[in-house]
């Protein structure tokens, strides 16, 4: 076990080492100028001049070089080590330095991912709770009364989770809520009622998916041999489904949570943008569109390091969950 | 079914402890929603015209506006200037009750600074050429740049050698030579700005500044955005040098409450990234209760359509940027008592189309374009009013000439070329281009008319106006056109390199000049992107700078305006640009206070809105005129 811990962990530099510099070299060829504002004012050309100097974007490889070095980790390390940080007391510095934001001149990339990361994390998180909550107990449902009106509920409901897009569930729930019942709010942030609809916007496609696994795997469970013995020694029908069924049936939705939960916690650009969220899921969009350079390599890299360890953690927990899997 | 509530209850308590770290900003007395984040609160950065509007409310300038009127010069944090007889020499008396946000004085030296400050290329200031009227400022501008890239050159023993008295001081570590280099290469920069460019703090109060030229509208840059000061002992803690290039290289912690400093009006006193800014009163600006306001929110909404429905939802007073395709209905709706909220007002801006002037295209062919009687005919064979309906559909007028009429004092606009399909064929034929039984272009030659490349960003109208403007070609003089739609980014560096035949193209003036839109054509300017050069052109223009008399000044800008909308044509006007917002009147159809209504925006096209003369009307105000009527 901790000889397999160490070698996927020996393996994360390696893999995060290829993202960084395949995402480097794409966001390199992106066509434009970073630093050239979209305002389309041109200032005299020694400006543009002095910030790609200033950040070595006259030079791929020595920007590659030195941002490496920088979102490493090593420069702040060897700073502290020579001591010859120019660095006035004042600024802030970071250990893993993702550098500045060229679109928002003010923030750096560190800040950004600070300020939206934990909302994303936030919203994911609890949109997946509000997915676990509903799809599991529609998949009990269905597969406790399956082919009955209230399984084809929850299979129609499903349906419509997973093939709408978020785009318009979200419109429409803003609609329906603030705009016609005058419940809750558009466009701000900060409180829990502020989160409900985006975040029951966003679980809505995974509650489907969850609700179908569950059902299947339940069925399954309910016609085994195992369910049969325990219904022949008396055990109650709530205890059956709830005790011994779902503890097998959560096996596949357990697999499924890890890549759901990174892919909810990024993954909601559109939702950020229907519902006005501070997220990290609009920057990966628009910090391409912009040629954003540090910032589209700040959050990829948080993104990818967020999924490696995501899967790491999934795998060790199967382990410990189902212990047939130890060989 | 225990692992299930073990992960539901991490993800809940993981949710609840982000929650708990933000804190939503309160209500305001006035409420506003920008379509972005702002981008710097740096005066000298500054660009956008959100940040551009937030300047006017926590900075404050030498001179300002009066934006009910004609845009006439009043004054600022000057309180009287005086000129010299050769129209060079500015001095300016400031009030000497400014006060920064921290209650100490503003003074002259921190405008010497802060210009300064616009003037370093390392500041990267995108406005910095507006600078350049005065003496010796452009100048300084370049000999920084060249300063910098010798130190650069110059391996590390040679950065230390170039300052002897540094080399010689025993005792030194070599990091701490470098760094010491480093602040005497910066020295050497300030000294040769006190010698040569022409900004001076004769006092405490006093500025004086010297210009390269007589400028017409010097007093106007002096109330622009970028001319406010910054607060120098405050902008110096977060600046540090780089040893390596002596550049100087400045941290933005600076620009963030609570470390804010700022002069004007309103200080920030929270600013939460994509979340929303607060604005409260500055306690020590000179003139006391002078914000009619007393709180401000700002709150970013990306999404045009969340934005709308935000405001709908009233979240806000006032919505300052409405980017929605459908803000035409909004307006007709308004025009039928359906909502009362929709507004729209004419700005500085005009929307265009560049022609590529140069003789050859990029992949050298040769240009038909280059030509002004084909790039005339081009132009008098659009009906502009056909396009409006395909464009935004909202009312914007239709433009025949570049600077909008009416928009600057004194300047009288020209009449621009009609839309005249007979003068434009005559032109056309002129030029050598035929149409033959087959509809198409030829010239004596027989070869077709080349098909036309129209480079435009996507999203907007851009795409419906593109295909609008080939059809009218098309039919009326057998030309071809295609499409080259692409994004941002990859326009603007099209657009840059003139690779393209026709390119979509727009402007919004900066300060109250015809120079503000008419050196755009000039030979050589940074956003000529048509490359029009014409020496008549050049000429003219070099004649206004050296004008004098200002009535003078302005009939030979009216004449290059007109030699350039009737004769070279370097872009194609279609229409000018209007501004939507959201806000209620501030009084109803009765006269009476509308509660909730807006007061104090200004319609000049200019359409500078100073935060501070903004305030919502209250019920109260209602209630009384009321009760003033019962008593009646």
């Amino acid at each position: 076990m901790i000889g397999l811990i160490l070698r996927r962990l020996a393996q994360i530099p390696v893999v995060l080492l290829v993202i960084y510099t395949v995402t480097f070299a794409l966001s390199w060829a992106l066509p434009g100028s970073a630093v050239l504002n979209d305002e389309g004012r041109a200032p005299p050309a020694a400006v543009i001049d002095a910030i790609e100097k200033q950040y070595s974007l006259d030079d791929p490889i020595r920007c590659y070089k030195q941002y490496l070095v920088r979102v490493t980790g090593i420069h702040w390390l060897s700073n502290r080590i020579s001591g010859s940080s120019t660095t006035p007391t004042d600024v802030r510095e970071y250990i893993f330095d993702f550098g500045p934001s060229f679109r928002f001149e003010d923030w750096s990339v560190n800040e950004i991912i600070a300020s939206s990361l934990p909302v994303s994390v936030a919203l994911g998180l609890s949109a997946i709770a509000i997915a676990l909550g509903i799809g599991l107990s529609a998949g009990v449902i269905g597969a406790v009364r399956p082919n009955s009106w209230i399984d084809f509920a929850t299979l129609a409901v499903a349906l419509v989770g997973i093939s709408l897009p978020s785009f318009v569930t979200g419109t429409l729930l803003l609609i329906l809520g603030p705009v016609w019942a005058g419940v809750g709010t558009v466009g701000a942030w900060g409180t829990l009622g502020n989160m409900l609809l985006p975040a029951f916007t966003l679980s809505l496609p995974f509650a489907a998916y969850i609700a179908r696994l569950t059902r299947m795997g339940m069925i399954e469970a309910l016609s085994a041999d195992y369910i049969r013995t325990a219904r022949a020694k008396g055990v109650g029908p709530t205890t059956v489904v709830l005790k011994h069924a779902l503890k097998n049936a959560f096996l596949p939705v357990l697999s499924y949570l890890g890549p759901a939960a990174a892919y909810a916690m990024t993954g909601s650009f559109v939702i950020e943008t229907v519902f006005n969220i501070p997220g990290i899921g609009q920057h990966f969009v628009d910090a391409v569109r912009a040629k954003d350079l540090f910032l589209i390599m700040g959050v990829t890299l948080v993104f990818a390091s967020i999924l490696v360890f995501f899967n790491l953690a999934v795998d060790l927990l199967y382990r410990f969950v189902d212990p047939r899997i130890e060989q | 079914m225990r692992p299930v509530l073990a992960i539901l209850a991490i993800l809940v308590a993981i949710t609840f402890a982000v929650l708990a770290f933000d804190r939503p900003l309160p209500r305001a007395e006035l409420n506003l929603i920008n379509g972005t984040e702002f981008i710097t609160l740096d005066p000298q950065r500054m660009t956008y015209a959100h940040d551009i509007r937030l300047n006017y409310a926590i900075y404050e300038t030498l001179t300002r506006w009066n934006t009910y009127s004609d845009f006439e010069i009043i004054p600022g944090l000057a309180q009287e200037w005086s000129v010299s007889d050769d129209a060079l020499e500015y001095t300016f008396k400031l009030d000497p009750n400014g006060r920064w946000s921290n209650g100490s004085p503003v003074l002259a030296e921190h405008f010497v600074y802060s210009w300064r400050r616009a003037l370093y290329p390392d500041t990267a200031a995108d406005y910095s050429n507006l600078f350049f009227v005065i003496e010796g400022a452009e100048d300084f501008f370049h000999w920084r740049a060249r300063q910098l890239d010798e130190y650069t050159a110059l391996t590390d023993d040679e950065k230390i050698a170039r300052f002897p008295d540094i080399a010689e001081t025993p005792g030194l570590g070599r990091n701490e030579r470098l760094a010491r280099a480093a602040q005497a290469l910066r020295q050497e920069s300030i000294d040769h700005f006190n010698n040569t460019v022409g900004i001076r703090a004769l006092d405490d109060h006093t500025l004086q500044v010297r210009l390269e030229r007589p400028t017409a509208y010097f007093l106007d840059l002096c109330a622009f955005a970028v001319f406010a000061p910054c607060y120098p002992p405050l902008v110096e803690r977060f600046a540090s040098l780089e040893t390596s290039t002596g550049r100087i290289q400045q941290a933005y912690d600076w620009t963030k409450p609570p470390l804010l400093i700022t002069n004007g009006p309103y200080v920030p006193t929270d600013w939460q990234f994509k979340r929303g800014m607060f604005l409260e009163r500055n306690p020590y600006f000179r003139i006391p209760d002078f914000a009619k306001s007393a709180t401000i929110r700002i709150v970013p909404i990306n999404d045009p359509n969340t934005g709308v429905l935000a405001f709908q939802t009233g979240l806000a007073d006032f919505h300052t940027d409405v980017r929605v395709d459908y803000i035409a209905d909004m307006l007709a709706q308004k025009e039928q008592g359906l909502n009362d909220y929709a507004q729209a007002i004419s700005t500085f801006g005009t929307y265009y189309w560049n022609f590529n002037c140069r003789e050859f295209l990029n992949d050298g062919r040769r240009n038909p374009l280059h030509d002004p009687r084909v790039r005339r005919a081009f132009a008098m064979t659009v009906d502009k009013r056909a396009i409006m309906m395909v464009a935004t559909r909202a009312g914007e007028k239709s433009a025949s000439v570049f600077i909008p009429p009416g928009s600057i004092p004194g300047f009288n606009s020209p009449e621009g070329l009609p839309y005249d399909i007979e003068r434009a064929r005559r032109e056309f034929n002129d030029a050598g281009w035929f149409i033959g039984d087959d509809g198409l272009a030829r010239n004596a030659q027989g070869d077709l008319f080349p098909t036309v490349r129209m480079l435009y960003s996507t999203g907007s109208y851009n795409g419906a106006v593109a295909l609008a403007l080939g059809q009218m070609w098309r039919e009326h003089l057998g030309v071809r056109t295609e499409f080259d739609a692409k994004e941002t980014k990859a326009y603007r560096a099209d657009l840059q390199r003139q690779n393209f035949m026709l390119a979509r193209g727009g402007w919004f003036g900066d300060y109250g000049d015809p120079t503000t839109f008419l050196s755009l054509h000039r030979t050589g300017d940074g956003n000529n992107n048509s490359a029009h050069s014409d020496p008549y052109f050049d000429d003219l223009l070099t004649q206004a700078d050296n004008e004098r008399d200002p009535e003078k000044r302005m009939r030979i800008l009216e004449e290059a305006e007109r030699y350039t909308m009737e004769e070279t044509l370097p872009i194609l006007t279609i229409f000018h640009y209007n501004w939507y917002f959201l806000y209620k009147s501030p009084e109803d159809a009765q006269g009476r206070p509308n509660p909730g209504g807006l007061r104090g925006m200004s319609s000049h096209p200019r359409n500078v809105q100073y935060l501070w003369l903004l305030e919502v009307v209250r019920q109260e105000e209602l209630d009384a005129h009321l009760a003033a009527e019962a008593a009646r």
